[in-house]
């Protein structure tokens, strides 16, 4: 009997892909959640799973094996590999690399622009209301140094003015190549939906209320009709009910200006 | 299938395409380019540049299929294998891809920006800061992103610090070392059967040997395992594609390192 478990914090980023690949494919697992804003992905109990304190991770146990998985999109495509239920990769093999070219454009060049400015505007005012020398603590058990120096950044609001400035032009060209890719087809890489609308619907959601002078109805008619064939899908709507922020708020907002 | 596979010399992004074509055995026609002339960003016949234009790999080979420009080395090793019908090159469990596509990306994002900066710096850097000024203006003009412009620059002219090089010089013995402990079972190929993981990792190692001798020197699997690779026929056949006497010194520039995080 297959079991899965998921380790994930609110449907979004990276967090949102396996929930929403899973929920997809029909695939019944536990939801762990785990609070990015209180370092739950730094704890003792989460590092036992994943040692490097990243999150998303799944376990896997089916036939007396236990696997553990981490990474967003590579657990997607063994959720996609390793369950029935309607393929989320197509068929043919020019449109598969075009699936898996922008889920590493998102994942390696735009996404961590995308998160730089979230971490800006959203999780670093939120952390940093705290206690000084408990987040300090708190910084000190991050595994991996690069996260360190991130999460540094985030709470001090310290991304230099360069730094942002290259955030803010990769999504600004990002914005407009997705743009441009939706008017060739009428999803992401394919013309059926597929693990990549899944990973660029997860960092663009909210787009039209987080980047309003660049996406929107009128600047971005072919992303918002994406948008709008995504979020108004079954597993789209469960998948967000699971989220307990203002993060899952901004979609209820953003679905009704679609529908509006 | 008319497409067109444009190469530069067989080392790095390049050498695991051709090696990987030369697995699945497909008839796609090949054409040598000339990376550092930035041959690269004036091909004729490309209706989609999308994925030419914001590569992430940097100065790797380009696959022109039906006017579409199709750029990445591992997924157009997997595009071959599965074009091909399944040419051996990915493994069959789901839970065994998921590592090697795990192994890939760590290759990709940590290893191969490393090779690169310090195999331009011993093998390019001389060649590109030779280019006259009117001439490079039009390379670099013809370049779209402006991501990788910037790393042309920066190898034209020498703005990289100590700091970079320290780093990639242990993102070298790093992968080396941890190539060493997966082979520790004594299995033969990295993912215990031969697959992209093994040609990924291979072309970007292989150039660092000579560069990077002591990384290699407490490493006798990592050593043996880069030789049975350099023997497979679809490496020789990539090699015997150069136009240089020694391809595994021939370096453009490569990927960017991980900004932050």
């Amino acid at each position: 009997m297959d079991e899965v478990t998921l380790y994930h914090w609110e449907p979004n980023a990276n967090s949102g892909k396996p929930m929403l690949a899973l929920m997809e494919k029909g695939v019944p697992f536990s939801s762990h959640y785990i609070d990015m804003l209180q370092f739950d992905q730094h704890k003792p109990e989460y590092l036992a799973i994943n040692p490097q304190g990243t999150i998303p991770a799944m376990v896997h146990n089916a036939n007396g094996q236990r696997r553990v998985l981490t990474e967003s999109t590579a657990i997607m495509e063994y959720v996609n590999d390793c369950f029935a239920g309607p393929d989320l990769m197509p068929a043919d093999a020019q449109d598969s690399w075009r699936v898996r070219w922008w889920m590493k454009f998102m994942d390696q060049w735009l996404g961590p622009s995308f998160s730089m400015i979230g971490w800006s505007v959203f999780v670093g005012p939120m952390v940093r209301q705290r206690d000084p020398a408990e987040l300090d603590a708190a910084i000190e058990r991050i595994p991996l140094p690069e996260r360190r120096v991130a999460w540094r950044k985030a709470i001090s609001g310290n991304f230099s003015d360069s730094e942002m400035a290259e955030s803010r032009r990769r999504v600004s060209l990002g914005i407009a190549k997705l743009e441009e890719e939706l008017g060739k087809r009428p999803y992401v890489g394919s013309d059926q939906y597929t693990l990549a609308d899944i990973n660029i619907f997860n960092s663009t959601y909210s787009l039209p209320l987080s980047q309003p002078d660049l996406a929107g109805k009128d600047k971005t008619p072919n992303i918002m009709r994406w948008l709008k064939r995504v979020y108004t899908r079954d597993a789209v709507k469960k998948t967000w009910a699971m989220g307990k922020t203002d993060l899952a708020h901004r979609y209820g907002l953003i679905m009704a200006e679609i529908e509006g | 299938m008319s497409a067109i596979l444009y190469h530069g010399e067989p080392n790095g992004a390049s050498l695991t395409v051709l090696a990987a074509l030369a697995e699945a055995g497909l008839d796609i026609a090949c054409r040598h380019i000339d990376l550092l002339a930035g041959e690269r960003h004036t091909l004729t016949g490309i209706t989609d540049p999308v994925a030419l234009d914001l590569c992430i790999e940097g100065e790797g080979p380009v696959l022109v299929a039906g006017g579409e420009a199709m750029t990445e080395s591992v997924f157009l090793a997997q595009y071959f294998d599965e074009a091909a019908g399944g040419a051996g090159l990915q493994p069959a469990d789901a839970y065994a891809r998921w590592e090697m596509m795990m192994w890939c990306r760590q290759m990709t994002e940590r290893l191969s920006p490393a090779a690169a900066l310090l195999g331009n710096l011993a093998g390019s850097q001389e060649q590109v800061a030779a280019i006259p000024a009117r001439d490079f203006v039009h390379v670099a003009a013809a370049i779209v992103s402006d991501d990788l412009r910037e790393r042309w620059l920066a190898l034209r002219d020498g703005a990289i610090d100590s700091a970079q090089v320290a780093d990639s010089e242990s993102k070298i013995a790093a992968a080396v070392l941890r190539c060493e402990k997966q082979l520790g079972d004594g299995r033969e190929w990295l993912m215990g059967t031969f697959s992209i993981a093994d040609l990924v990792t291979y072309s970007w190692l292989a150039g660092m040997q000579p560069l990077q001798p002591a990384a290699f020197a407490d490493a006798p699997l990592a050593q043996a395992w880069l030789a049975r690779v350099a023997a497979r026929p679809s490496v020789q056949a990539a090699l015997a594609k150069a136009t240089v006497q020694d391809p595994l010194r021939a370096w453009a520039p490569g990927p960017e390192i991980n900004r932050w995080g």
